[in-house]
């Protein structure tokens, strides 16, 4: 954008502001909701799903419920007329997967598609902020990663997973309305991996099991964000103005083999060839419900650097990697417990 | 978006509890089913900076403060309600794997993965080889900064990097400051099965621009090998003549860090692992840059990697301050970035010809 265009940007206002949330059904889109609920700052909360997100009558006083199913080919027109009559100042997005699905094509008309019809109705009423929902998934496991990524990395994706490139593709749809909508502030969060007692994922399910594959002599770092943090960042980046894509990652890494051990889970050794072979087998007859795609996470690195978060954001994890699989689990941390400062300190 | 999208024990049971709010006060510490985890620190002082009523319309000023109360929170769980608990012998016996699993490995590594307990435990292994196997003779050590990032700069040789292990461990043996070198490990090594993963966890990091910017800004020491994959899969009849140093890339990465540069002389290191050949057209198949052909490999199998007992000597040189002459600015000059590399290298072959002549026998 060239200085002369005038950015004609609607600030949003410090009272009495509008957020409208798609996918409250997820973990972070109910967490939001409470937050924003006891919040003086929002008069109104807008939720847009295909169900109305369960949360007790105490906690939906600001709530307003609109039935919206973003598989629906002309939905941007009914978002835009609703963010319209509504007020809505604030859109948060994140009606995405959390989970792996074998309804690919209903997966790419929600997350890819969907979000086309999120973001031409911002375009259309010209919303002043935007707070889009993303994963660390999306740079993609790959052997030449550093093992921070920062945000500028490439969003490598995977070659053939259709869950992970979705995702990718809805970034990139995010990053092109930013750009060519210099009135909107946009913030895109890549979430690692969120770990948690009460949240419910793809990578909670997989470590839930007693048996876990273990790509045969491969031991890649791992790094989890504890659910709160999470929440915590998202209410941030939806009450801020900073913008660009931020990585929202814990504190600490730990090797995915000592995460195993330290859940008390079984490793399996297997083959990276075999194993995909067998996932893919399995994947295509609907036995397991990840693709073999994500057994790449298992054999290289993708970690995220959240520098810019801190600095930006002012988000910094106050939970440890420790800290968090020790809630997943439901433990109590021993007394004794080391920190990750005394580690690299 | 899925119906099985929510944990549906964890969701309605309890929804007030990560938000349990600060101004409710701290839970009681002596209560049973509560913890104030061990990030539950919050400095006395910082209470007295809260005003018991804040300014009314100083939204701004009220925001700063719950952000800066949020950030010092630590949430608070009733465990206990959550867990779901298995039968009593279910459990000892998934405590008794843990605590199994978890034997000889630390819950907590480094940023870049280096495990304490893992690096503990192969210390005798390198112990032996340095003094022993290897009988190293190291000298110049008092070059090494007691702290304060620097670049160790040394040639490559040997199949496996044993080179870059007796560097760390001659460091952190006879450094007055014991203090850790972490070398950068080329992806041929890195991403080895079964190798890659013990190198990272006893110190080795991925070779590459970012990781050792990101160390040297952290203040450590880092061994670069600039030779890369042509050091390591030099034959026997090079022996000691250093290859060409990549694109310079550690130049530019001193010039920028504004780290001085160590030269470090390794002799020993091509008669450990002597390269008689190298088959190349087999290797691209199983992701390896060549195979090696040794004296003992393959014929002797997996034990044929093990070293000859040569002799070793290790020359740290006086260091290099590029900062000193050159602005960060010249890391861009490509003419200049080449002419320092080559510069080193030259000092470097000079070292290693010195103490090579110093050594004497090889085996001896």
């Amino acid at each position: 954008m060239t200085q002369a265009a005038p950015r004609q940007r609607r600030i949003r206002p410090a009272r009495g502001r509008v957020a409208a949330i798609t996918g409250a059904c997820t973990y972070l889109g109910t967490e939001l909701c409470k937050r924003l609920d006891e919040d003086p700052r929002y008069d109104k909360i807008v939720v847009l799903d295909v169900r109305p997100p369960s949360l007790p009558a105490a906690a939906q006083s600001k709530l307003v419920f609109f039935n919206v199913d973003l598989t629906q080919p002309t939905v941007d027109d009914d978002l835009a007329v609703l963010l319209d009559r509504e007020g809505v100042d604030t859109v948060v997005h994140g009606a995405f997967l959390s989970h792996p699905t074998h309804a690919q094509e209903w997966a790419h008309e929600l997350e890819d598609v969907g979000t086309m019809h999120v973001l031409n109705a911002c375009a259309e009423v010209a919303t002043p902020r935007v707070v889009m929902v993303s994963t660390t998934l999306v740079y993609g496991a790959h052997p030449a990663n550093p093992n921070f990524l920062p945000e500028s990395a490439e969003l490598r994706g995977h070659r053939d997973s259709r869950f992970i490139n979705d995702k990718v593709r809805a970034e990139k749809q995010a990053l092109r309305f930013a750009r060519d909508n210099p009135g909107s502030r946009v913030a895109i969060l890549r979430f690692a991996p969120i770990l948690g007692p009460t949240v419910s994922n793809m990578f909670t399910r997989f470590l839930s099991r007693p048996v876990a594959p273990v790509m045969m002599g491969h031991d890649p770092l791992m790094q989890f964000v504890h659910e709160l943090d999470a929440a915590w960042a998202l209410q941030l980046a939806v009450d801020g103005d900073a913008e660009g894509p931020f990585n929202i990652v814990g504190k600490g890494v730990l090797p995915y083999t000592t995460v195993l051990a330290m859940m008390g889970r079984v490793p399996m050794p297997v083959p990276y060839l075999a194993a995909r072979q067998l996932f893919k087998a399995l994947w295509a007859t609907q036995v397991v419900r990840s693709p073999p795609s994500l057994l790449d996470f298992l054999l290289y690195l993708c970690v995220a650097d959240g520098e810019r978060a801190r600095r930006e954001l002012g988000f910094a994890p106050r939970l440890s990697i420790k800290r968090t699989i020790y809630d997943f689990l439901g433990l109590r941390p021993e007394d004794d417990a080391t920190d990750v400062a005394q580690a690299t300190g | 978006m899925g119906p099985d999208d929510r944990d549906p024990e964890g969701d309605a049971a309890d929804p007030a509890v990560p938000d349990a709010g600060w101004s409710e006060g701290w839970p009681s510490e002596h209560d049973e089913d509560v913890y104030l985890g061990e990030e539950a620190v919050v400095p006395p002082g910082e209470y007295t900076h809260i005003p018991s009523r804040p300014h009314r319309n100083d939204d701004v000023e009220l925001r700063e403060l719950e952000r800066r109360v949020e950030s010092q929170r630590t949430p608070v769980y009733p465990i206990d309600a959550r867990r779901k608990r298995a039968p009593a012998s279910l459990e000892a016996l998934w405590e008794g794997w843990r605590k199994l699993a978890m034997s000889g490995r630390a819950d907590v590594v480094d940023d870049f993965g280096r495990d304490p307990r893992t690096t503990a435990r192969w210390e005798p292994l390198l112990e032996l080889l340095y003094t022993r196997w290897f009988r190293c003779h190291t000298t110049g050590l008092e070059h090494v900064p007691a702290h304060g990032p620097a670049l160790l700069v040394a040639n490559h040789a040997g199949t496996l990097p044993y080179d870059s292990a007796m560097i760390v461990h001659a460091v952190r043996r006879d450094h007055p400051a014991r203090r850790d070198v972490r070398p950068l490990i080329e992806d041929a090594i890195f991403h080895l099965p079964w190798l890659g993963p013990l190198v990272n966890r006893i110190g080795g990091v991925r070779a590459c621009p970012e990781n050792a910017e990101r160390l040297l800004q952290r203040g450590e020491l880092v061994a670069v090998f600039p030779e890369g994959v042509k050091g390591m899969g030099k034959l026997w009849r090079e022996r000691y003549r250093l290859q060409r140093f990549g694109r310079g890339g550690f130049v530019k990465l001193a010039l920028r860090s504004r780290a001085p540069l160590i030269p470090v002389a390794v002799v020993g290191a091509e008669e450990a692992v002597p390269m008689l050949g190298k088959v190349t057209w087999f290797a691209r198949s199983v992701g390896l840059p060549y195979v090696p052909i040794t004296p003992t490999f393959p014929w002797l199998g997996p034990a044929g990697l093990l070293p000859l007992p040569s002799r070793w000597s290790l020359r740290f040189g006086p260091p290099i301050d590029l900062a000193a002459q050159y602005g960060p600015e010249a890391a861009d000059d490509r003419l200049l970035v080449n002419r320092l590399a080559d510069q080193v290298r030259a000092q470097l072959q000079q070292m290693v010809d010195e103490a090579l002549a110093a050594r004497g026998s090889a085996y001896r």
